[in-house]
């Protein structure tokens, strides 16, 4: 279906209707992504499944002039959840840190929360680079402009995700499992484990599926 | 409705257009086009007219050339707002002129042009960034989660309202303006808005998108200062010695900062508040005209 966000549509998929009664479930793709990355994942779940496409990726809009920033991405998210009401939350990659930050601002919403590793986790790092600046926008290649998402969301990977700032959205979540399969994790992931409301969730998904399944009420 | 006059406000001799990732910017331009070029950004909320006086103040010596930023004055309305989208708007200008060119912003589209010389170094020769340096330090223990909220409330408003309400009359923005920035004139901002809004059959519109004002991520005030090290070109420093709506910073908190920036002159117009350049345009192009290499 069609979502409206401001002047962008974004296409929300049904993945599964679920039973009634049962809570929904919203699903965020990595950088890069779409909603087609989580055709693989073991997906079991009691109640309506619904994945997004984040603007600039799958089936949603471009955004015209390329000024992409993760809290945009949260209020593409935050459209999906006026949509379907209160969800728990499946992000990966750059869609773990959008889920993180829209779990600790929309805690009525989001009843629990799930973090994945995957493409645009990292982001540019904790802290701004100020010797060498760069900036983080530039014109795409010709090569580039033709494919499944704009080649300007690779800005999205060069915004700063400094743990300080993420700390408030992670003690204010409801309840936070992050995967831990021993892999590198970026500042703000660790912060986020830090939090009293987060644990530990197998590398295993389908196991890590269930343990959200089992606290989300 | 006949356009007002302001005194020393002169119509620019050419309008042009930029294009950056398919935003149309809008620009003025006065002086003689093979002059040294000279880029000016205005800050939020205002245009390009922000410049109407004191750009013919420096037309003899360069080729002005003051641009809408996307979503003001008449270049197009984005999707979104960013910082790094408006200074790479201003870049996309620079590599468009093809040769190097002062850059000149006012508050906003003053630390604006300055990350834009930061990043394209070679594009740009001198920096006149007036009152643009940034917003006081956050309050020690300030929580991203309602200015977050907030946002995401004003992105559920805005699927709504893609619009401006209209005003019953040219003067009645006039008057919202001046309940903001009580130091300019009515005379002023009359001949400002009349070129920064449009007249429909139910009334006047702003021609800004409703749509901005409402960034938000992690950024730091902190982190302006330590910004500046990056900065390449000779900076002009220009602040009005009144106490204004946004601005000027504390003396402390401003000369931390620009202790960042390798190669800076200061100068401080009396009697002038935020907008220096229209309360002073004389003064402001006099400092600059010292300053500027030919």
């Amino acid at each position: 279906m069609r979502l409206t966000h401001g002047r962008l549509t974004l296409e929300l998929h049904e993945i599964a209707a679920g039973r009634s009664g049962h809570q929904a479930l919203l699903l965020l793709h990595p950088l890069y992504g779409s909603s087609a990355y989580w055709s693989e994942a073991p997906v079991t779940w009691p109640g309506g499944v619904y994945a997004l496409d984040f603007s600039g990726h799958g089936c949603s809009d471009w955004l015209q002039g390329g000024a992409y920033y993760a809290e945009l991405l949260a209020a593409d998210a935050d459209a999906a959840l006026a949509h379907i009401g209160r969800a728990a939350v499946v992000g990966a990659g750059l869609g773990a840190y959008v889920a993180l930050l829209l779990a600790g601002s929309r805690a009525e919403l989001v009843t629990a929360t799930l973090l994945v590793p995957g493409a645009g986790l990292s982001g540019a790092g904790p802290a701004p680079e100020f010797t060498a600046p760069r900036l983080p926008i530039d014109h795409p290649l010709p090569h580039e402009s033709k494919g499944a998402h704009d080649p300007m969301v690779r800005v999205l990977d060069r915004e700063v995700r400094p743990p300080e700032y993420v700390e408030p959205f992670a003690r204010a979540a409801n309840r936070l499992l992050l995967i831990d399969d021993q892999g590198p994790r970026p500042p703000w992931w660790q912060a986020a484990r830090r939090s009293p409301r987060a644990e530990s969730a197998p590398a295993d998904l389908s196991v890590a599926w269930e343990r959200l399944a089992a606290i989300s009420p | 409705m006949v356009e007002p006059n302001y005194p020393g406000a002169v119509a620019p001799e050419r309008e042009r257009t930029f294009e950056s990732v398919g935003v149309r910017l809008h620009a003025l331009e006065w002086g003689d086009p093979a002059a040294t070029p000279m880029v000016m950004c205005h800050g939020m909320w205002d245009h390009a007219r922000s410049f109407a006086v004191l750009a013919p103040l420096l037309a003899e010596r360069f080729c002005v050339i003051a641009l809408d930023a996307r979503g003001h004055g008449d270049s197009t309305w984005a999707a979104a707002y960013t910082w790094p989208a408006d200074v790479h708007d201003i870049v996309c200008v620079l590599r468009a002129l093809g040769r190097p060119a002062h850059l000149v912003g006012h508050s906003k589209g003053g630390g604006q042009a300055t990350d834009a010389a930061s990043v394209a170094p070679d594009r740009v020769r001198q920096v006149v960034n007036i009152d643009g340096f940034g917003p006081p330090p956050f309050p020690i223990g300030e929580s991203p989660l309602p200015p977050m909220r907030d946002f995401l409330d004003a992105r559920r408003r805005m699927t709504q309202r893609n619009a401006w309400r209209p005003y019953a009359s040219l003067d009645a923005l006039v008057e919202r303006r001046r309940h903001q920035n009580p130091r300019l004139s009515r005379e002023w901002l009359r001949y400002f808005i009349f070129h920064g809004a449009h007249e429909g059959h139910d009334g006047w519109r702003w021609k800004h998108d409703p749509h901005m004002g409402h960034g938000f991520g992690p950024w730091r005030p902190e982190w302006i200062g330590p910004g500046y090290a990056a900065l390449r070109a000779p900076m002009l420093a220009i602040v009005g010695s009144e106490n204004d709506t946004w601005g000027p910073l504390p003396e402390a908190v401003l000369a931390e900062r620009l202790a960042h920036v390798k190669r800076l002159e200061r100068c401080t117009i009396a009697g002038a508040g935020h907008f220096v350049h229209n309360e002073k345009p004389v003064e402001t192009a006099r400092a600059m005209l010292d300053f500027l290499e030919p």
